[in-house]
Protein backbone atom coordinates (compact mmCIF):
# COMPACT_ATOMS: atom_id res chain seq x y z
CA UNK A 1 0.00 0.00 0.00
CA UNK A 2 0.98 3.24 -1.33
CA UNK A 3 -1.63 5.71 -0.57
CA UNK A 4 -0.74 9.27 0.61
CA UNK A 5 -1.36 9.40 4.28
CA UNK A 6 0.56 5.94 4.74
CA UNK A 7 3.57 7.40 3.42
CA UNK A 8 6.35 7.74 6.22
CA UNK A 9 7.24 11.10 7.70
CA UNK A 10 10.34 11.27 9.60
CA UNK A 11 13.46 8.77 9.08
CA UNK A 12 13.74 5.81 11.59
CA UNK A 13 15.62 2.60 11.22
CA UNK A 14 12.48 0.90 10.02
CA UNK A 15 12.34 3.30 7.35
CA UNK A 16 15.51 2.94 6.40
CA UNK A 17 15.51 -1.18 6.42
CA UNK A 18 11.70 -0.82 4.36
CA UNK A 19 13.63 1.48 1.36
CA UNK A 20 16.66 -1.03 1.46
CA UNK A 21 14.90 -3.53 1.17
CA UNK A 22 12.76 -2.55 -1.70
CA UNK A 23 15.61 -0.73 -3.33
CA UNK A 24 17.54 -3.81 -3.82
CA UNK A 25 14.10 -5.96 -5.01
CA UNK A 26 13.81 -3.68 -7.68
CA UNK A 27 17.43 -3.99 -8.57
CA UNK A 28 17.26 -7.63 -8.91
CA UNK A 29 14.58 -7.31 -11.40
CA UNK A 30 16.24 -4.19 -12.76
CA UNK A 31 17.47 -5.70 -16.31
CA UNK A 32 20.44 -2.83 -16.61
CA UNK A 33 21.64 -3.94 -12.33
CA UNK A 34 20.55 -7.09 -11.65
CA UNK A 35 23.87 -8.58 -13.85
CA UNK A 36 25.91 -6.43 -12.44
CA UNK A 37 25.05 -6.84 -8.66
CA UNK A 38 23.97 -10.38 -8.96
CA UNK A 39 28.11 -10.49 -10.07
CA UNK A 40 28.92 -8.48 -7.48
CA UNK A 41 27.33 -10.12 -4.30
CA UNK A 42 26.49 -13.85 -5.90
CA UNK A 43 25.32 -15.86 -2.96
CA UNK A 44 23.29 -14.22 0.11
CA UNK A 45 22.85 -11.01 -0.09
CA UNK A 46 21.91 -10.36 3.82
CA UNK A 47 25.38 -9.08 4.64
CA UNK A 48 24.85 -6.39 1.64
CA UNK A 49 21.50 -5.30 2.94
CA UNK A 50 22.86 -4.86 6.49
CA UNK A 51 25.69 -2.74 5.09
CA UNK A 52 22.92 -0.64 3.25
CA UNK A 53 21.23 -0.51 6.35
CA UNK A 54 23.98 0.90 8.29
CA UNK A 55 25.08 3.14 5.80
CA UNK A 56 21.61 4.93 5.62
CA UNK A 57 21.64 5.20 8.94
CA UNK A 58 25.06 6.74 9.06
CA UNK A 59 24.02 9.23 6.63
CA UNK A 60 20.56 10.07 7.45
CA UNK A 61 20.06 9.69 11.13
CA UNK A 62 24.48 10.21 11.75
CA UNK A 63 24.75 6.86 13.69
CA UNK A 64 28.46 6.33 12.68
CA UNK A 65 26.83 2.54 11.97
CA UNK A 66 28.36 2.27 8.70
CA UNK A 67 32.24 2.20 8.31
CA UNK A 68 33.77 1.39 5.28
CA UNK A 69 35.21 2.60 1.51
CA UNK A 70 32.50 2.93 -1.43
CA UNK A 71 34.88 4.44 -3.86
CA UNK A 72 37.66 1.48 -3.67
CA UNK A 73 34.60 -1.21 -3.71
CA UNK A 74 32.97 0.54 -6.49
CA UNK A 75 36.32 0.60 -8.21
CA UNK A 76 36.89 -3.06 -8.26
CA UNK A 77 33.25 -2.94 -10.17
CA UNK A 78 34.15 -4.44 -13.86
CA UNK A 79 32.71 -2.20 -16.54
CA UNK A 80 31.06 0.37 -14.77
CA UNK A 81 30.29 2.93 -16.27
CA UNK A 82 27.89 6.63 -15.56
CA UNK A 83 24.25 5.50 -16.83
CA UNK A 84 24.78 2.72 -14.33
CA UNK A 85 24.69 5.46 -11.73
CA UNK A 86 21.70 7.15 -13.10
CA UNK A 87 19.29 4.07 -13.87
CA UNK A 88 20.51 3.33 -9.77
CA UNK A 89 19.01 6.64 -8.78
CA UNK A 90 16.07 6.31 -10.79
CA UNK A 91 15.33 3.12 -9.03
CA UNK A 92 16.19 3.88 -5.43
CA UNK A 93 14.00 8.04 -6.00
CA UNK A 94 11.11 5.81 -7.11
CA UNK A 95 11.27 3.46 -4.12
CA UNK A 96 11.93 6.42 -1.81
CA UNK A 97 9.11 8.36 -3.07
CA UNK A 98 6.78 5.30 -2.24
CA UNK A 99 7.71 5.01 1.09
CA UNK A 100 8.09 8.43 2.50
CA UNK A 101 6.45 11.41 2.23
CA UNK A 102 7.32 13.79 -0.33
CA UNK A 103 9.63 16.11 2.38
CA UNK A 104 11.48 12.89 3.60
CA UNK A 105 12.23 11.19 0.06
CA UNK A 106 13.54 14.58 -1.29
CA UNK A 107 16.16 14.48 2.14
CA UNK A 108 17.20 11.06 0.73
CA UNK A 109 17.34 11.41 -2.95
CA UNK A 110 19.57 14.59 -1.96
CA UNK A 111 21.74 12.95 -0.30
CA UNK A 112 21.58 9.80 -3.37
CA UNK A 113 22.30 12.35 -5.55
CA UNK A 114 25.28 13.72 -4.12
CA UNK A 115 26.86 10.68 -3.15
CA UNK A 116 26.41 9.07 -6.51
CA UNK A 117 28.03 12.07 -8.09
CA UNK A 118 31.13 11.98 -5.38
CA UNK A 119 31.63 8.26 -6.60
CA UNK A 120 31.24 9.07 -10.25
CA UNK A 121 34.35 12.24 -9.87
CA UNK A 122 35.94 9.23 -7.78
CA UNK A 123 35.57 7.04 -10.90
CA UNK A 124 35.41 8.29 -13.78
CA UNK A 125 36.66 12.16 -13.92
CA UNK A 126 39.93 12.72 -15.94
CA UNK A 127 41.54 16.25 -15.77
CA UNK A 128 41.50 16.50 -19.64
CA UNK A 129 38.40 15.50 -20.04
CA UNK A 130 34.60 17.23 -20.16
CA UNK A 131 32.49 16.91 -17.00
CA UNK A 132 30.19 15.21 -16.91
CA UNK A 133 30.66 12.57 -19.34
CA UNK A 134 28.97 12.51 -22.49
CA UNK A 135 26.50 10.11 -22.19
CA UNK A 136 27.62 7.06 -24.35
CA UNK A 137 25.40 6.57 -27.81
CA UNK B 1 45.55 12.23 -6.22
CA UNK B 2 42.55 11.09 -8.35
CA UNK B 3 40.52 13.76 -9.72
CA UNK B 4 42.44 16.46 -8.32
CA UNK B 5 40.03 19.50 -8.19
CA UNK B 6 37.42 17.68 -8.87
CA UNK B 7 36.14 15.33 -6.40
CA UNK B 8 32.92 16.66 -4.69
CA UNK B 9 34.22 16.71 -1.19
CA UNK B 10 33.83 18.49 1.91
CA UNK B 11 36.62 19.94 3.43
CA UNK B 12 37.77 21.05 7.01
CA UNK B 13 38.66 24.69 7.58
CA UNK B 14 40.48 27.66 9.51
CA UNK B 15 38.69 27.66 12.69
CA UNK B 16 39.34 23.85 12.95
CA UNK B 17 42.96 24.82 14.30
CA UNK B 18 43.28 24.32 17.83
CA UNK B 19 40.04 23.83 18.41
CA UNK B 20 39.91 19.62 16.84
CA UNK B 21 36.79 19.32 18.27
CA UNK B 22 36.67 15.51 16.11
CA UNK B 23 33.12 15.16 17.10
CA UNK B 24 33.12 14.78 13.25
CA UNK B 25 35.22 11.66 12.95
CA UNK B 26 32.58 9.49 14.97
CA UNK B 27 29.85 10.09 12.23
CA UNK B 28 31.95 9.87 9.07
CA UNK B 29 31.15 6.85 7.40
CA UNK B 30 33.86 6.42 5.32
CA UNK B 31 36.57 7.33 8.00
CA UNK B 32 38.50 9.74 5.72
CA UNK B 33 39.30 12.42 8.24
CA UNK B 34 43.15 12.54 9.44
CA UNK B 35 44.74 14.06 12.31
CA UNK B 36 47.32 16.60 12.39
CA UNK B 37 49.39 17.92 15.63
CA UNK B 38 45.96 20.73 15.88
CA UNK B 39 43.89 20.37 13.24
CA UNK B 40 41.94 17.99 11.30
CA UNK B 41 41.63 17.48 7.21
CA UNK B 42 39.48 15.45 5.17
CA UNK B 43 40.74 13.02 2.42
CA UNK B 44 39.08 14.30 -0.99
CA UNK B 45 39.25 10.93 -2.39
CA UNK B 46 37.59 9.23 0.18
CA UNK B 47 34.65 11.42 0.65
CA UNK B 48 31.86 11.05 -0.78
CA UNK B 49 30.21 14.09 -0.16
CA UNK B 50 27.35 12.82 2.16
CA UNK B 51 27.68 15.99 4.16
CA UNK B 52 27.18 14.14 7.32
CA UNK B 53 30.10 15.90 9.01
CA UNK B 54 29.01 19.34 8.29
CA UNK B 55 25.97 19.93 11.02
CA UNK B 56 28.30 18.15 13.39
CA UNK B 57 31.36 20.21 13.71
CA UNK B 58 30.97 22.24 16.95
CA UNK B 59 33.29 24.78 15.30
CA UNK B 60 31.50 25.30 12.12
CA UNK B 61 34.80 24.57 10.15
CA UNK B 62 33.61 22.05 7.22
CA UNK B 63 32.05 23.36 4.30
CA UNK B 64 31.76 22.06 1.15
CA UNK B 65 34.54 22.51 -1.48
CA UNK B 66 31.63 23.98 -3.91
CA UNK B 67 31.36 26.70 -1.77
CA UNK B 68 33.41 29.49 -3.02
CA UNK B 69 37.25 30.85 -1.99
CA UNK B 70 38.00 27.71 -0.45
CA UNK B 71 40.39 26.71 -2.82
CA UNK B 72 43.46 26.43 -0.68
CA UNK B 73 41.96 24.54 1.96
CA UNK B 74 41.13 21.85 -0.47
CA UNK B 75 44.55 21.81 -1.80
CA UNK B 76 45.87 21.75 2.43
CA UNK B 77 43.26 19.11 3.20
CA UNK B 78 44.44 16.78 0.34
CA UNK B 79 47.95 17.21 0.66
CA UNK B 80 48.10 16.53 4.77
CA UNK B 81 45.46 13.48 4.25
CA UNK B 82 48.00 11.95 2.24
CA UNK B 83 50.68 12.16 5.50
CA UNK B 84 48.87 12.40 8.69
CA UNK B 85 47.36 9.31 10.34
CA UNK B 86 43.87 8.47 9.76
CA UNK B 87 41.49 9.05 12.64
CA UNK B 88 38.26 7.49 13.66
CA UNK B 89 38.03 7.54 17.34
CA UNK B 90 37.22 11.13 18.75
CA UNK B 91 39.54 11.75 21.90
CA UNK B 92 39.58 14.44 24.35
CA UNK B 93 39.95 18.06 22.65
CA UNK B 94 42.26 20.42 23.61
CA UNK B 95 41.76 21.62 26.93
CA UNK B 96 42.18 25.90 25.17
CA UNK B 97 39.88 24.43 22.38
CA UNK B 98 36.76 26.58 23.38
CA UNK B 99 39.19 30.07 23.25
CA UNK B 100 40.50 29.85 19.88
CA UNK B 101 36.94 29.01 19.23
CA UNK B 102 36.44 31.99 16.46
CA UNK B 103 39.76 33.41 16.96
CA UNK B 104 40.30 34.67 13.14
CA UNK B 105 43.57 33.86 10.77
CA UNK B 106 44.28 30.45 12.88
CA UNK B 107 46.44 29.27 9.55
CA UNK B 108 49.06 31.84 9.45
CA UNK B 109 49.50 32.32 13.18
CA UNK B 110 48.91 28.53 14.57
CA UNK B 111 48.76 26.05 11.80
CA UNK B 112 51.14 22.94 12.47
CA UNK B 113 51.73 20.46 10.09
CA UNK B 114 53.04 17.89 12.49
CA UNK B 115 51.15 15.09 12.62
CA UNK B 116 48.78 13.87 15.26
CA UNK B 117 48.99 10.53 17.09
CA UNK B 118 45.88 9.11 15.03
CA UNK B 119 43.45 6.08 16.23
Amino acid sequence: MTSAHAKLGHVSEDGIKLLVDGFYAKVRRDPELAPIFLRAIPGDWGPHLNKMYAFWSSVMLTTGRYKGNPVIKHMAIPNIQPALFARWLELFNETSAELFDEAVSAEFQAKAARIAESLQLALFYRPDRPWPPLAAT
Amino acid sequence: MAAAGRDMTFVVTDNCIRCKYMDCVEVCPVDCFYEGDNMLVINPDECIDCGVCEPECPAEAIFPDTQPGLEDWVRLNGQYAAVWPNITIKRESPADAKAFDGVANKLEQYFSANPGQGD
